[in-house]
């Protein structure tokens, strides 16, 4: 069982730090720049919301399968398959977790004032001072929420990670696939400990979100 | 000497104007809606528009070259009407917004003569709606811009101080030998501070009064 909620812990937050970079140039595009395609990238950044996770473990699976194009050259590159790999699962958690990191950083992207930019440009800021400086610093509370709710989700997998990640003792099986197996093997001590572990994890994360929701968008000391 | 050429349409104001100034202090007035502010935008590179601007020998807008110097590399010193302060920084960090070498005497120079000094380490939350006002035109000036543009600076002002701001301004910009545009409804700021007196009405420029000397029409309706 502690196996199991290592593993789902681990990958939740490699899932997090990985979503919280290849989010932030995401949520900026989609707030900031006007493109030809930008609805087509909008829709699929929140594709994983509505789909049901086979359907997305399926295509991962495909993508990563060791005769696809992906996968054999992480295979040669990285000299191990995706497939049924927590490396594989990653991969799955940031496609599947992906709307909950973009879409909080995007509002609060959307929500930094006009002038604010504008202040920048008048100070000689390129885009990654601008960032740094301005709208990063105005959006602390999105990137949070963008953290705790990545976090969270990526706790809560079951059909994705089950899909990709094949549920093997030690390496691939979380704990909500763990839950599950005590259950069909009437376990029922360990099955009632673990549901209430990721009860409170998943309790606490969302008090998180809500208490940061509450306070004003920028909080000063 | 520097000149503006500029025409820009937004909504339903038309933008036309033409000028030549020295590197002094013109002040503008007109009704709301006669394009003040647009104007100082426009100068600033955050409105489109076409036309030609050459300030302190170096050319902002050449439309017929299709050349538009972009805001980020004009050296603006802007103050908005309201104060536009970054709420998570103190007074101090907030006027040295974006520069990277800080200069401590010029800082504490510009803070003294516009009476902000002994607010440094103060959060702009603590401030009141005049001492706001007054570190953002601290801002504005601290980087020496080639331009300094600004939008109702003293509205915020009490009398008596108002009366010392436009001595220690017109200081400053000597000490900066730069033209600068105040919008002010305030007739004493115009007869104190401006070598020039610019009426605006519709989005043009309806006279031109040389101070201490007769109105000159330069661009009749």
């Amino acid at each position: 069982m502690i196996d199991s909620l290592i593993i789902s812990l681990q990958l939740a937050l490699t899932t997090t730090v990985l979503l919280l970079l290849i989010g932030l140039p995401l949520a900026y595009v989609l707030a900031f720049v006007s493109f030809r395609g930008r609805t087509v990238l909008e829709v699929f950044v929140a594709l994983p919301l509505v789909l049901p996770p086979t359907v997305l473990g399926y295509y991962v699976l495909l993508m990563i399968a060791p005769d696809s194009w992906f996968g054999s050259a992480w295979d040669s590159v990285f000299d191990s398959s995706l497939a049924f790999s927590f490396s594989g699962m990653v991969l799955a958690s940031l496609l599947y977790s992906l709307p909950f990191a973009v879409q909080p950083m995007q509002q609060a992207f959307r929500a930094v004032p006009t002038s604010w930019l504008e202040l920048g440009q008048t100070r000689g800021m390129n885009v990654r001072q601008m960032l740094r400086y301005i709208i990063l610093p105005a959006s602390k509370s999105g990137v949070l929420v963008a953290a705790a709710l990545s976090f969270a989700h990526t706790m809560g997998e079951f059909g994705v990670v089950l899909m990709v990640g094949g549920s093997i003792p030690g390496e691939t099986k979380v704990a909500s696939i763990a839950l599950f197996e005590f259950v069909e093997m009437q376990q029922q001590t360990e099955a009632a400990q673990l549901a209430l572990i990721l009860l409170f994890v998943s309790f606490v994360m969302l008090s998180v979100v809500y208490s940061i929701n509450r306070k004003p968008l920028v909080v000063s000391s | 000497m520097n000149s503006v050429c500029i025409i820009a349409t937004l909504g339903s104001l038309n933008l036309d104007v033409q000028a030549e100034f020295n590197d002094e202090i013109i002040v503008i007035s007109g009704e709301n809606g006669a394009g003040k502010t647009t104007f100082l935008r426009c100068l600033a590179g955050l409105e489109d528009c076409q036309g030609e601007m050459h300030i302190k020998g170096d050319i902002w807008l050449d439309s017929a070259a299709k050349f538009v110097k972009p805001t980020e590399q004009r050296s603006i010193g802007f103050v908005w009407s309201d104060a536009v302060l970054l709420p998570w920084l103190d007074v101090q960090a907030n006027i040295a917004l974006g520069v990277n070498d800080a200069d401590a005497t010029w800082l504490l120079k510009v803070c003294e003569a516009l009476e902000i000094d002994s607010l440094l380490k103060r959060k702009p939350i603590m401030l009141s709606t005049g001492e706001a006002q007054r570190v953002s035109l601290a801002r504005a000036v601290y980087i020496k811009p080639a331009l300094l543009l600004l939008d109702e600076p003293f509205s915020a002002q009490a009398p008596d101080i108002r009366l010392r701001l436009r001595k220690a301004l017109k200081d400053l910009q000597q000490e900066l030998n730069i033209p600068m545009f105040m919008v002010s409804h305030d007739a004493g700021d115009a007869k104190v501070l401006a070598k020039q007196h610019w009426r605006m009405r519709e989005g043009k420029l309806i006279v031109e009064v040389q101070t201490k000397a007769q109105d000159k029409v330069i661009n009749d309706e």
